[in-house]
């Protein structure tokens, strides 16, 4: 199957920064490959200085078929 | 097209999405939408609605979306005729490339089919009595329960009846049929959890009460347990339920869950959020007033956990019968193997098979005359093994990438070969319990598992590798799941890792240690600690 027509995908990435952060980000794209190159594009975008990634994964993905498609993003934890 | 039912939240104006689909067509209509139109006009026929509404029959659209279904077939309470299996396989051989898998609810999975094939294999399947209607879908899914029920020494009364009565009760009930999410039934009276009460949303665990001087058999009822991606465990309610009383308490506990479950967001429509909500008090009270009066709660009969493991040829509680706990490893055989099966349980045994929430299978009622013939059988020498080493015999694995949609990494065969590879490395003679799953969602129920692998994709140099987060700990037996660690391991890397460990835990352990309550005793900063002088570059 052509890689256009995929279906897209809301992406959950990590990042993890060279000075120990963790940053989460959270795309859309049609494929793993799409998803950590708009990503990075995103990670660009947000900093001045370029951030230094020490790690980028790609978490979750789910599909956009139903509005509302989301994630929380935790920075402390719940039950 | 039957007659459509007045739901009380049907003029509620803020349900999602798909409760305005299950408004507007019943999920089960959609059978007699795919036997009559779909199977003969194709995929391109098929109406986007009626796409979601294909769960009703037990099938899902497989990766990649490209016309091939995955289906589910119903083994109620892991049971099953080798006529059966044979009508499975015989599927499988036809339409499924000749692949059979177990899940860890003790049903069982084909891959490949396409809609055309899909009137033909209803029928196939109805012809054994067997069905894949409502094991997807927002129903009442395939019923665990514990697969030596009747014969188990281990059991305190047998449950086949009346998972057949609750079998025959919900299948196809339009009453049941629209349920706000999946709801998932487990009954056992195996004193050691067989059919896991916690992660369930309903389930059933022996338990005894003496009532007018007389000591009854019965059961205490856990609500409101499930996994994926917040899990949460069961609570147990104040009761006990004679045998009999099952299918009411049953219908009692749907009809809240039908009538009361949150409808508005579908990420919050699982029984466990009312069950959060309402606690367990709440929950008894609304429960005894729709199906009356219920003795309080007795003595609890359940000591421990097996984990739903089986191996061995082991003696019943007929004197003179046995059964095999066999191995099948990641749950995954082919339709010759499972004619094979077949056969071994009409030669040796009573002519049915057993399916495991291990994704494992066993052979029931073997005289004792013939279980030594039965241990030479190539099949049970070479294949599904009794006495499978440590590692092979305890992985658990999702689908993964090869069929699944929402799978960020594979799982299925790399769980096997990471299985033989810890085996091929580390000598360990206790079970060590490993998951692995390819997204949150823990299809492989990660979150009970030993050691629980989940997989991420990272970036790397060399473009993208699959990696899995480890989480420790999870058990049963003092419910507890398992916690992440700070490691995310790239499959390169994972074998070495894991092998390490190991080997760790086997120094350190005390007599007997589980892996979990090693997590428990060491604490999870000790296991840190270990996990980062493996990953310390030498
Ligand atoms: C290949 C297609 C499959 C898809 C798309 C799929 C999808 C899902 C999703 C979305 C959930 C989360 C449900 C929730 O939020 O409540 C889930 C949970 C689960 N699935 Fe699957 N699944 C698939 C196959 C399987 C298989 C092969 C098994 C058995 C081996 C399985 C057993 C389970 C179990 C045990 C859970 C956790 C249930 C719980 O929360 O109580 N699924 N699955
Ligand atoms: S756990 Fe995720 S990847 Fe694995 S089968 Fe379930 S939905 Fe698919």
């Amino acid at each position: 199957m052509g890689e256009e027509q995929a279906e897209s995908y809301l992406y959950k990435l990590e990042a993890v920064l060279e000075e120990g952060r963790l940053l989460t980000v959270v795309v859309i794209a049609k494929t793993d490959e799409r998803a950590f190159s708009s990503a990075e594009n995103n990670l660009l975008r947000h900093t001045i200085t370029p951030p230094r990634i020490k790690e980028l994964s790609l978490v979750e993905k789910k599909p956009l078929g139903r509005q509302g498609v989301g994630y929380v993003v935790e920075t402390s934890t719940f039950t | 097209m039957a007659e459509r039912k007045q739901w009380k939240w049907a003029a509620d104006p803020s349900l999602n999405k798909m409760e305005f689909t299950k408004l507007e067509k019943d999920g089960l209509d959609v059978i007699e939408t795919i036997v009559n139109t779909y199977s003969k006009e194709g995929f391109a026929s098929i109406e986007s609605s009626d796409m979601d509404r294909f769960k009703w029959a037990g099938v899902y659209q497989q990766r990649p979306k490209d016309g091939h279904f995955m289906m589910r077939v119903r083994i109620p309470g892991g049971i099953l005729s080798s006529e059966q299996a044979r009508v499975l396989a015989k599927i499988a051989e036809i339409y499924g490339r000749d692949l059979v898998d177990v899940t860890t609810r003790q049903a069982v999975q084909f891959h490949w089919l396409t809609v055309e094939s899909l009137a033909d294999i209803f029928d196939r399947l109805a012809s054994a009595g067997l069905s894949s209607f409502e094991a997807c879908g927002d129903c009442p899914r395939q019923i665990m329960g514990n697969p030596l029920a009747g014969i188990d020494p281990h059991e305190v009364l047998d449950t086949r009846p009346i998972v057949a009565e609750l079998e025959k009760f919900f299948l196809l009930n339009r009453d049941f049929s629209n349920l706000p999410r999946k709801y998932k039934i487990s009954v056992s009276a195996n004193i050691h959890n067989a059919a896991h009460a916690q992660i369930n949303d309903l389930a059933f665990t022996p338990a005894k009460k003496v009532m007018a001087g007389e000591e009854v058999i019965g059961f205490h009822v856990w609500v409101g347990g499930g996994l994926s991606a917040k899990p949460y465990l069961a609570k147990q309610l104040d009761v006990f339920v004679r045998p009999e009383e099952v299918v009411k308490v049953t219908a009692g506990v749907t009809t809240l869950f039908r009538d009361f479950g949150y409808r508005q967001k579908r990420t919050h429509a699982r029984l466990k959020f009312l069950v959060a909500d309402w606690g367990p008090e709440k929950f008894t009270e609304q429960l005894l007033e729709l199906v009356g009066e219920l003795e309080p709660g007795g003595i609890d009969l359940t000591s421990g956990w097996n984990g739903g493991y089986f191996y061995g040829i082991h003696e019943q509680r007929q004197a003179g019968l046995y059964y095999a706990g066999l191995s099948v490893p990641v749950g995954r055989m082919n339709a010759g193997e499972l004619n094979e099966l077949a056969r071994l349980a009409d030669e040796y045994g009573d002519g049915t098979i057993g399916t495991c929430n291990t994704q494992n299978v066993l052979i029931r009622n073997i005289p004792e005359a013939k279980v030594a013939a039965f241990r030479e059988e190539p099949m049970i020498v070479n294949r599904f093994k009794w006495q499978p080493n440590t590692f092979v015999g305890y992985a658990v694995s999702c689908t993964g990438t090869e069929y699944c949609n929402l799978a960020i990494v594979e799982t299925k065969e790399r769980m096997r070969s990471l299985a033989q590879y810890l085996d091929d490395t580390v000598v360990l003679e206790t079970p060590l319990r490993i998951h692995m799953i390819g997204c949150p969602n823990s299809c492989g129920q990660r979150q009970i598992a030993d050691i629980g692998l989940q997989g991420a994709l990272v970036k790397t140099s060399n473009g993208m590798v699959e990696a899995f987060d480890i989480y420790v700990g999870g058990t049963l037996e003092e419910p507890q799941f398992n916690r992440k660690l700070n490691a995310r391991i790239t499959v390169d890397r994972l074998g070495p890792f894991l092998a390490q460990l190991v080997t760790l835990y086997k120094a350190d352990r005390q007599e007997g240690e589980p892996y979990w309550r090693y997590v428990e005793r060491v604490g999870l900063s000790h296991i840190q600690g270990q996990v980062d002088a493996i990953l310390q570059p030498a």
